[in-house]
């Protein structure tokens, strides 16, 4: 039997999850694996805590929390260098139940959003109090247990932040891959950048060799030559119905530039 | 707004325009309940108690049963029973047995061996899906794993393990004498040597999954009168009843089939494998029963459009005529004949292509792999064939430097031509079809190609039928002992007489005399060929051919019911022909109509719905 658990508080939820038990926030994945019979869980755990819902602005940052749903992060004056992101996942239905907190757990070829997060260099806030980058959660992913309550990002300047999803069937396809760059200036040279791609492997991740090329240039053809060279180094693209790996790492520079130097399409 | 052009300019004269149907717009009958979400999907129909069945499925492509452990599954809880392949009453079946058509080769629930990974070797019921599937997981099965083969060619060799038992050449049995379907028409030989240039092609098609929204299932429940209510996911209701009556050895009078018209079919709907495993989970438990297959089986199990490989040559002249077409094809039928060996039938039957080629040869093979047995999917058994043809026709228009249209619309049949299967053609619009896409497409093609019309130049010579080789190569189970060349023989062994025409075959008669259409109390023509009718007048008279004389060797006929007769054959050199066997005929008639009034000894004492 399948049995379902509400808990007051995320801290009370944390501590209810376990062995053959999983955590529901949207449901978007966990409700696929209910319906077609996954026998690798016994309880469903959720939460009513309404913080688990709230965008608030901290200083610099925005707090974000894990179980606000896309269509929220689409729709939030706060958020609205995030919309793009959130808007290229699923379709109307999904989004109004996909969350934040299920987007850093979701598997390949999903997790767009958490692309996004990447290369804002968010903050995951566990709800034991613990706070980790993003990055080391993503590389760990599965090896733990535990519950993310929020995440917070740094507001990027405008025009710092860019996101793009490949997919072959639009709107709503599945990602051949997502690419996000947070690219501050200074002085008009690039400074700090954070490139990431989703779909490139098991979780989202950051390539540094293309950041460090990035790095001191200008946003030119020229420019940019080397960091395309080093787009996809580090990564592991895998096979999968929607593309092979090889054909993920050669498009990839392409993807890239239209990133970096938007084309001007006639 | 109609995005429809109509261009009945086209064959005016041969059209009279008043229908009250075909050509005006209508609304579909069920299209109210679809545009608003009302229609019902089987699985929409809600039974108190239902219960859920599930499948142990083998991992293997090829395996042998050593034995099967259920004693952990039977103990779990809500598991309400466990169907063994010996639970079913009558566990063989082909598909088209219900037209006599094939022997029976596939179990419903395979007991000694498996071959294709999916197939389902027991099945468990239990009160909630969750359950029957925690059962089916500790169901312990002991494999003896075989040697399989999974590509047509190597599944012909002579060591080939065997796929299916039934027909140990791993093909299907063509008219009790062939491992292939053979067309003759001409002498390829001949048309490869006048030619003044041979090109060939290799074009192959994977298998594609149906991918129906709603995936195939049925809920069966026991009714009142003994009778069993059956609501199922089928595009072929009665196919689906007929099997269910004859696997399950069951009245069709106690059976009560209720369809749909959702769900989306596109023919991997035909196969009738969930409603017989539904009702026999009704028959044992006296319970509701849904079997529904689960995505990952729909694309696993479900039964696919075949994939084909096809071998082309043509000899072309130089100025673009095709004067010999020679065809080897393969279907992968899968590891059991479902409607593969129907499928290759119509393959045939549309050889060469709508083109006019006086000398014509195909060899089609209906092959057995461990795959995933294969089944309809819209115009089956042309679609592959026509993608083969017309890249090809492609490649020879690349080959000779003509344009691809022209090429067509130059080698395109016409009215009154003769074609390989050796009936007139007539209504033919290839030519029109060209010029018109051309058009369409700003496509510029020459002036003679945009004056052809398929109403003229055709039939004179075009209708003669040439003398016609034949061979008696790739007689059934010859592919075990030795290697022979899947291709149609360039060097004939036989001939057959130029002019002889081909001859219609009927297809099954009637059950009762009384069965039989009247042609003058129906209002459509009806074929001369019965001979338990009065001959009507033949349609359109063959300008050039003279009356058939022995009226047999089109070796393409569509055949349900073929008896097979030697050709006029010189002195074969290589073996004197062996006797002919006996056509095949069901050990015992398949039963219709009530058989065992009274009750069944099935229903137990459980509220009736």
């Amino acid at each position: 039997m399948l049995s379902v658990e509400t808990f007051e508080t995320i801290e009370e939820a944390a501590g209810a999850v376990g062995e053959r038990s999983r955590f529901m926030a949207g449901g978007t994945l966990l409700m696929v694996a209910v319906n077609y019979g996954n026998q690798g869980f016994d309880r469903i755990v959720r939460t009513s805590d309404r913080r688990l819902g709230e965008i608030s602005n901290a200083g610099d940052r925005v707090h974000i929390g894990a179980g606000v749903t896309m269509a929220k992060v689409a729709a939030s004056r706060d958020l609205a260098f995030l919309a793009p992101a959130a808007r290229s996942v699923g379709g109307p239905a999904i989004r109004n139940r996909a969350t934040v907190g299920g987007n850093l757990f979701a598997p390949h070829p999903y997790g767009d959003f958490a692309t996004a997060l990447l290369a804002l260099d968010a903050t995951v806030h566990w709800a034991d109090g613990r706070e980790e980058p993003i990055e080391t959660v993503l590389q760990n992913r599965g090896q733990s247990i535990g519950l993310a309550a929020a995440v917070s990002v740094p507001r990027p300047q405008a025009d710092e932040f860019r996101f793009l999803k490949v997919a072959r069937v639009k709107p709503k396809g599945a990602s051949v891959m997502a690419l996000a760059a947070w690219l501050p200036k200074s002085a008009g040279r690039l400074e700090n950048t954070r490139i990431a791609f989703g779909a490139m492997g098991a979780t989202a991740a950051r390539v540094k060799a293309c950041e460090a090329a990035l790095n001191g240039t200008n946003l030119d053809e020229r420019g940019i030559e080397p960091a395309l060279q080093a787009a996809t180094e580090g990564l592991s693209p895998q096979d999968d119905a929607l593309a092979s790996g090889w054909y993920r790492r050669e498009v990839a520079p392409i993807h890239l530039k239209r990133l970096l130097i938007p084309e001007r399409r006639l | 707004m109609t995005t429809i052009e109509f261009r009945k300019d086209l064959f005016a004269d041969e059209r009279v325009d008043d229908l009250k149907q075909i050509g005006k717009p209508t609304v579909r009958q069920d299209i109210l309940g679809h545009v608003t979400g009302r229609s019902p999907y089987y699985d929409d129909h809600l039974f108190d108690g239902l219960l859920h069945m599930r499948c142990v499925r083998s991992p293997h492509h090829h395996a042998r049963i050593r034995s099967i452990d259920t004693s952990a599954a039977e103990r779990m809880p809500g598991v309400r029973r466990i169907v063994m392949p010996s639970d079913v009453p009558h566990n063989i079946n082909t598909l088209l047995s219900l037209i006599n058509f094939g022997r029976d080769d596939e179990p419903l629930l395979s007991h000694t061996k498996v071959s294709y990974r999916g197939e389902p070797v027991c099945a468990v019921i239990a009160d909630t899906e969750r359950q029957a599937r925690a059962a089916i997981a500790a169901v312990r099965v002991d494999w003896e794993v075989l040697p399989h083969v999974l590509d047509v060619e190597e599944a012909l060799e002579p060591d080939a393990p065997v796929v299916n038992e039934e027909y140990p050449n791993n093909t299907f049995d063509y008219h009790e004498r062939y491992d292939h379907q053979k067309l003759r028409f001409g002498d390829i030989g001949a048309g490869f040597a006048q030619a003044d240039r041979v090109i060939e092609g290799r074009y192959q098609m994977s298998p594609i999954e149906q991918a129906p929204l709603e995936t195939c299932g049925a809920i069966a429940a026991p009714e009142t009168n003994d009778r069993f209510v059956c609501y199922t996911s089928t595009q072929a209701l009665f196919f689906s009843l007929g099997t269910t009556a004859k696997l399950l050895d069951i009245a069709s009078s106690r059976l009560h089939f209720v369809g749909g018209t959702v769900g989306g079919g596109f023919g991997g709907k035909v196969d009738s494998i969930v409603e017989p495993m539904a009702t026999l989970g009704a028959v044992l438990t006296g319970r509701p029963v849904k079997f529904m297959w689960d995505r990952p089986e729909e694309m696993q199990v479900g039964a696919p459009r075949g994939g084909e490989r096809w071998y082309i040559k043509d000899g072309v002249m130089n100025d673009g005529r095709i004067v010999a077409r020679s065809f080897t094809g393969f279907f992968d039928c899968g590891a059991y004949t479902r409607l593969s060996s129907y499928a290759i039938i119509k393959a045939t039957g549309h050889l060469p292509g709508p083109y006019t080629i006086p000398n014509v040869a195909s060899n089609v093979y209906c092959v057995y792999t461990n795959r995933t047995p294969a089944t309809a999917m819209r115009g089956f058994g042309i679609t592959g064939v026509d993608f083969a043809i017309e890249s090809h026709m492609d490649k020879v228009a690349e080959a000779v430097g003509m344009d691809p249209v022209e090429l067509r619309i130059l080698n395109a049949y016409r009215d009154g031509d003769m074609k390989a299967h050796r009936r007139l053609a007539k209504n033919t619009a290839l030519i029109e079809c060209c010029q018109v896409a051309a058009d369409k497409a700003g496509w510029r093609i020459g002036p003679q190609f945009a004056a052809a019309s398929s109403l003229s130049d055709g039939g004179g010579d075009r209708a003669l039928i040439g003398e016609t080789v034949t061979d008696q190569e790739g007689r059934i189970g010859e592919r075990r002992q030795r290697r022979i060349p899947f291709a149609p023989s360039e060097r004939g062994t036989g001939r057959i007489a130029a002019g002889t025409a081909g001859e219609a075959v009927s297809a099954a008669r009637p059950q009762r005399d009384d069965m039989q259409p009247e042609p003058e109390r129906i209002g459509h023509k009806v074929s001369a060929a019965d001979p338990e009718r009065p001959a009507q007048p033949a349609a359109p008279p063959a300008p050039a051919a003279p009356p058939p004389q022995a009226p047999q060797p089109a070796q393409a006929t569509p055949p349900p019911v073929y008896e097979p007769q030697a050709p006029a054959e010189p002195p074969a050199p290589q073996s004197p022909p062996p006797a002919q066997p006996e056509p095949y005929r069901p050990s015992e008639p398949f039963q219709r109509g009530v058989k065992r009034p009274g009750a069944s000894r099935f229903i137990s004492g459980t509220r009736r719905r």
